[in-house]
Formats: C-alpha cells, structure tokens, sequence
C-alpha cells in the first residue's frame, strides 16, 4: 500500500508565477506607443486614455481590499483626495517632481489605510463599509479646514511646461498613469498568484474558519487595506496637474467612488483582469457618452448598465466568461 | 436660332414666389460655406444644471437671431456643445475635443468657475479666445490675456461684491455698528466673507459673529440662533442654493427682531425656484442680484429676449423668469459676434485685441473689460425684496418686487429697515 500511495497522490497544482511578465510587456508596449504616437494625436484621446487609465489604477486598488478579502470600501473618493492634497501640499512646499508626488502620496495614503485597517480590525461586512464612508467624510472635514492646501476656497495647481522628451504635458501624464497602472496591476497578479491572494481569498469566503486553519487574518487585512489605500492615493496624486483647481468637492467626488465600485463588479472581482476590463469598458463608455449623447441620459445609461451586471451579472464579466468556457469544456 | 416660349401667368406667379423663397434664405444657405462653429462644455445634468440649461437656452435664442440676420461673416452659426455633467474633471477632455476633434472656431465656457478653470490649460494652449461665464477671480492665477469674463464683479472681486450691501447698511439712520457674518464652507462664500470682513473693517464696524457651518449643512435655526445672541445690527450671509433657502426659513421661523438689515451673497435667489419656494418670506432681504426688472435696467432688446427666452423654457423646464444667467449668457455671445462682424475675422488674436479696446452695446447693458478679463465697473446690484404676496411667480415679472438698493445708476427704491418691519 505503501509503495503505491505516490501514485495515487494528486499531481502537484501547478500555479502560474507571480510575475506577469507578459503584463510587463504589454505595459511598456503601451508606454512606447504614447511616446511615439503622444505627439501626433489629438489631445482629447491622450485626456480619455488618462482617465481610463487613472479608473484601472482606483479600481485595481479597489479590488485588492474589496475583490481579493471582499471587505467593501465606500472611502475611495477619500484616499484619493488624500492623494491629491499630498500633490498640492508637496507643490505649496517645493517644486516637487510629480513621480516623487506619487510616491508621497503613496505613502500617506497607505499608511492611513494601514491606520483604517487597524482601527476597524473588529468591524466586518457593512459596518466596516460604513467606517470608510465616515473615513471620506472625517478626511473631507479636514481638507475642509486646512487653509494651507486651499481649505474651502480651493486650490490652483499650474500645470508646468512640457519637459523633454514629451511633446505636452498631457502626454507625460498619460505616459505616468500608465506606468502607475502597470505597477498596480502587477501587484494585484502578484498578490493573487500567492499565499496573500489565497489567504484574502480564504477571509473572504470565511473569517473565522481562515484564522482557524492558520490564515494571519489580522496581517493580510493590514496588508490589504495599505495597498488598496497607497494604490488609490497614488492615482489621485497627478489630478491637480489635470485638471488645474482642485477644492474638497472635486476631490471627494461622487462619481470616482461609485466608479471604484462599479467598475471591478463590472469586470468582476475574483480577478485582477475583471477590474482592469470593468474600468476599460466603463471609463471608456462614460467618456464616449460624454460627447455623444451629451446628456443627463448617459449617467442614466450607466447606472442601468450597473443595475443590469448587479442582478443578471453578479459575477460580471469574468463570471460569464468562465461560465461560457464552462459550457464550452 | 431662335428660341421662343411661352410662359402661363401660373408660372410667372410660381417663378416670382421661388425667387422671393430664394431671397428670404439668409446669404450661407446659398454660399455652401461651413458654419461658424462656437463650442462649449456646459452643465446640463448634476447640480448646476438649472443656470446651464438657462444660459443654453439664452445661447440658442442668440444662435437664432445671428442665424436670422445672415449668420456671421455671411456662415451659419452653429453651436457645438456637450454636457459637463456638472463635473469638473470632465472639461479637460471637453475641450480638447472641440478644438482638436470637432475643430470649432470659437470657444466660450459652461457655468461656472470650477469648470472654467478646468478648460484653462488646453484652451490657454491652444491660444483661444475665451469668453467665460460666470468665474469668480478664475483668471487670477493663469493671467491669460484672451479671457474675458461675463459676471460683473469687477478687477477687485473680493473686495468689490460686498461693497454695495455695507454701503447701503451705512445709509440706515442711526448708522449700524455691528455686524454678523456667517457663511458655508465653501469657495464662494470664503471669497465673499473675506471680502466683508475687510469692508466691514473699512468702515468702522465691529464684527459680533463671524462663523462657517460645513458644506451639505440641512439645518440653520441653531446658527441663526447662536448669531441672534450676538444681537448683531446687520447679517451678512454668504451661501449656496440650498443653504440659501435653509438660512431664509431658520430666520424666519427664529425671528430676528433687533435686526436691521438682513441679507447678503445668497446664491439661488435669484432664480425663480427659490422665489417661488420663499415667496413672501422674501419680504425685507436684502441679496445681491444681476438683473432685476426694474425700470432703471430696460435696457434695448432685453425685454424682447425675456418674452421669447420664457416661451421657451416654459416649454423646455428651464428657470421661467430668466434674470440671473440668461441675459449675460446671450451678451456674451453678442460680443463674441460683435468682435467677429467688426474685425471680419475669427482670429482669435484679433477677437482678443478688438474686445479688450471695446465698449459693447448688448441686451445686458454696456460692458466694458479690464484688468484680466473682468468687467471694467464693476456691476452687482443689491436689491431687497419687497411687497411680495404668497408664492405666485408671475409676480416677480413685475417692477417693485426686488427694488434695486445699489449702484446708484440702478437705484429703484429705498431701503425699508428694520428687518422685522420690511419684513410685512
């Protein structure tokens, strides 16, 4: 019996490695494109890129709290804010180049993730959805108060000169956004492709029975909640520079914590590509119904399309086409 | 060769009535040129959709009055516009394809500030001109030389919008000596406060109150409450719509009995939502205005537009009296084909130089530009609402609702104080 147990045991799983290099590949692909191409296009289509480009970053960082440990975030407009103000407090201080920016955006944005995380460790489903939503509006408050980042009044932020070998500044940060997309998106596959994403995934599906069985639920969810925070500041950070006048209304916008959400149910949530096709084919509809039907009927057409994937599509686009392949196999 | 025919009097009559037809179509239906195309991003969806769809609306009537009388440069005029959904973040991607993509020949901006000066890079870039509605001090930073700008608040905003309602507080006998000063947490009202405080200081009277309540704040009766304590002579408010018609009910349903004169840079009474909601709890407010119909402001083709503007928006939904945004919304596109007709041109270079040297005759009375784009004089009207009886807003059509305190040049009435009294 014993001699034959080796073949009896399952062959080992393989798992695909945590490095995408072909996301890498496909990132800078991209990025050559806007470089050689940036120049000649009109602006608008760098301007949309940019902002699709900016939803897969939110919604990528949405996920990996929200997709991966199924903990909802309603606070994405807040660490985007915060990513924005950290822009406008750095360029009020120094002349601060914007990957920099980024990155202290980042770091703010992650570490009040990190806190977040912590102070609501005992708080699960929609009670711990309610405490981001209070997150966005205690960040909001004190945005509110702060005179030296424009308070109520706002901020003006220039949007510098082009600087070489960019032929507008447009073009630079849609080449930024990219990069930072890029990043956010290897990490999520990362994160998926490894004993963090299994352990999400684990919490996800139950708590109690993943921390039973040996899942460091408390270090993941503090894991989780920085990144998601430090990816969704991170995106915030280039928007003074877009759009040139932030005040609290414009940073904690509606639409971008809606957006964050709809975009990964959309797409679907159990993995890294469901947010990144949520973000494409919404962010790129929104923006096409802008300039096409230019009415209040487009938002309508939005939240229609959300209420449709919600109820018929749970799973979004990722669950059809596994149901599909399902069928097919 | 020789050719004869023989022409019936049915065709003689068809022939003349085809030329006649032929004539009557302005020059561009037969020159086959493109139109003239002007180009905007404007508010027609989110919360400042009520002012963005009533300058629309002004725009259109405008369109078709050029289109009427020939188009410009002998082209059609054709405005080209989208919905900026009230957001901001949207403009950028607005304009840049109306310039780029849609190729207009002109751009002007949607309502208001925050999305003017989203616009400013891509159109600063692409060197346009650009006629702004409604910016408060938007050009303040950029100092871009092609931007002109529709509010009258003159070169000095800050200081200026509150000058007129101090002015006309000192007229009260005896003089007031202390005033209140409240207002959201918010771009305008910390412009509009700020500017009090320094006029108030200006003219020797000693502030009692001076507080913010936080923006999406529903209930006012316990700051009106906190400012009565006080026992303040003058209130000075600044705020948004909502807050706005929030602050009138809290005062009324609080009382401000040692008040004398109440009031301020409450946004949304001028439109007729709110008039109609207040109605006679208007009675003895005195608010900042642009246009009121009195007989001091007929000014040519105004009254003209308001009776067309109203048949329209009855149909369309939109603000049925038209004073706040509408007026300047057409004047705005007045200059801009003024400019156009006198320099026979849409260089935008040569459209920036005529209207910065011109004085322009529009339905919104003269205006002259200055320092970065704003109007030369500076023009914002103080009225108080008067004699207003239940909520019917018809009544507000007529002269004598909302007599006008200040500017002298405007003045329709005198103040009626104390507050309680000019209340009835």
């Amino acid at each position: 019996m014993t001699a034959l147990s080796p073949s009896l045991s399952p062959p080992a799983r393989r798992l695909p490695k945590p490095f995408s290099w072909p996301v890498l590949v496909a990132g800078l692909a991209i990025v050559a494109v806007e470089m050689t191409l940036g120049a000649q296009v009109s602006e608008y289509y760098l301007l949309l890129a940019y902002i699709i480009l900016q939803y897969v970053v939110l919604s990528t960082g949405w996920n990996i709290l929200g997709g991966y440990a199924g903990y909802v975030n309603f606070g994405t407009a807040g660490f985007f804010a915060v990513g924005c103000y950290t822009t406008i407090a750095l360029e009020k201080l120094a002349a601060v180049p914007l990957p920099l920016a980024i990155l202290a955006a980042g770091v703010v944005a992650g570490l009040i993730g990190l806190g977040t995380g912590y102070l609501t460790l005992r708080l699960r489903g929609v009670f711990f959805s309610i405490a981001t939503l209070a997150l966005a509006v205690v960040l909001q408050t004190l945005i509110v108060n702060w005179s030296f980042v424009g308070g109520s009044r706002g901020a003006y932020v220039m949007r510098p000169d082009a600087i070489a070998p960019f032929a507008s500044y447009v073009q630079y940060l849609l080449v930024v956004m990219t990069v930072l997309a890029m990043v956010a998106v290897l990490a999520a596959i990362a994160i998926e492709r490894s004993w963090i994403g299994m352990g999400l995934a684990a919490i996800r599906d139950d708590e109690l029975a993943a921390e039973a069985s040996g899942v460091p639920g408390l270090r993941l969810k503090l894991l989780a909640t920085t990144l998601c925070g430090a990816f969704m500041g991170m995106a915030g950070a280039p928007f003074p520079y877009f759009i040139t006048y932030v005040d609290p209304p414009s940073a904690f916008s509606l639409a971008i914590a809606v957006n964050a959400i709809a975009m990964p149910l959309i797409g679907g949530t159990a993995t890294w590509w469901g947010p990144v096709l949520g973000a494409v084919l919404l962010g790129f509809t929104q923006q096409v119904l802008t300039v096409t039907i230019s009415s209040a009927a487009n938002l309508l057409i939005v939240g229609i399309l959300l209420v449709v994937f919600v109820t018929v599509a749970p799973t979004g686009v990722v669950g059809i086409t596994r149901a599909w392949r399902g069928r097919r196999a | 060769m020789e050719f004869t025919t023989r022409v019936s009097r049915r065709a003689v009559m068809a022939g003349m009535a085809a030329g006649f037809a032929a004539s009557s179509i302005p020059a561009f239906g037969q020159s086959g040129q493109p139109p003239v195309r002007i180009g905007m991003g404007i508010a027609l969806s989110g919360g400042l959709a009520a002012f963005g769809k009533s300058a629309l609306l002004a725009m259109q009537i405008w369109a078709e009055d050029q289109n009427a009388k020939g188009g410009l440069l002998g082209r059609k005029v054709e405005l080209v516009y989208y919905d900026d959904q009230s957001n901001p973040a949207t403009v950028p991607g607005i304009y840049a394809k109306l310039i780029d993509v849609d190729k207009v020949d002109l751009v002007i901006s949607g309502y208001a500030t925050n999305q003017i000066v989203a616009a400013m890079p891509t159109v600063m870039q692409k060197k346009k001109v650009f006629l702004t509605l409604f910016g408060l001090a938007a050009n303040d930073k950029f100092n871009y030389d092609r931007y002109f700008q529709m509010q009258p608040n003159g070169p000095d905003a800050q200081a200026e919008f509150s000058k007129g309602f101090l002015q006309t507080a000192m007229t009260m006998n005896p003089k007031p000596q202390t005033i209140a000063l409240v207002g959201g947490d918010a771009e305008f009202p910390a412009i509009a406060l700020a500017g009090a405080r320094d006029n108030a200081k200006a003219l020797g009277l000693k502030v009692v109150f001076d507080r913010t309540y936080p923006p999406n704040t529903i209930e006012f009766a316990s700051v009106v409450r906190a400012m009565k304590a006080t026992n303040p002579d003058i209130v000075f408010v600044a705020s948004y719509p909502p807050d706005s018609a929030g602050m009138v009910r809290a005062v009324r349903e609080v009382g401000l009995d040692t008040v004398k004169m109440f009031g301020g840079g409450m946004i949304g009474l001028q439109s007729a939502a709110l008039k109609s909601q207040l109605g006679a709890s208007l009675n003895g407010v005195v608010a900042y205005d642009l246009y009121a119909p009195e007989s001091t402001m007929k000014f040519p083709g105004v009254e003209d537009f308001l009776v067309r503007y109203r048949k329209e928006a009855d149909k369309q939904g939109v603000d049925p009296l038209g004073f706040y945004i509408a007026p300047l919304a057409y004047a705005e596109l007045q200059i801009l084909g003024q400019a156009v007709e006198a320099t026979k041109s849409l260089d935008d270079a040569k459209l920036a130089d005529y209207i910065k040297a011109t004085a322009f005759k529009t339905i919104a009375g003269d205006i002259k530009f200055g320092k970065r784009g704003e109007w030369a004089e500076p023009r914002i009207l103080w009225v108080q609402y008067q004699g207003v009886a239940g909520n019917d807003i018809a009544q507000f059509k007529e002269a004598g609702k909302q007599v006008i305190l200040y500017p002298d040049t405007f003045k329709s009435g005198t103040l009626k104080y104390p507050f309680s009294a000019a209340s009835k």
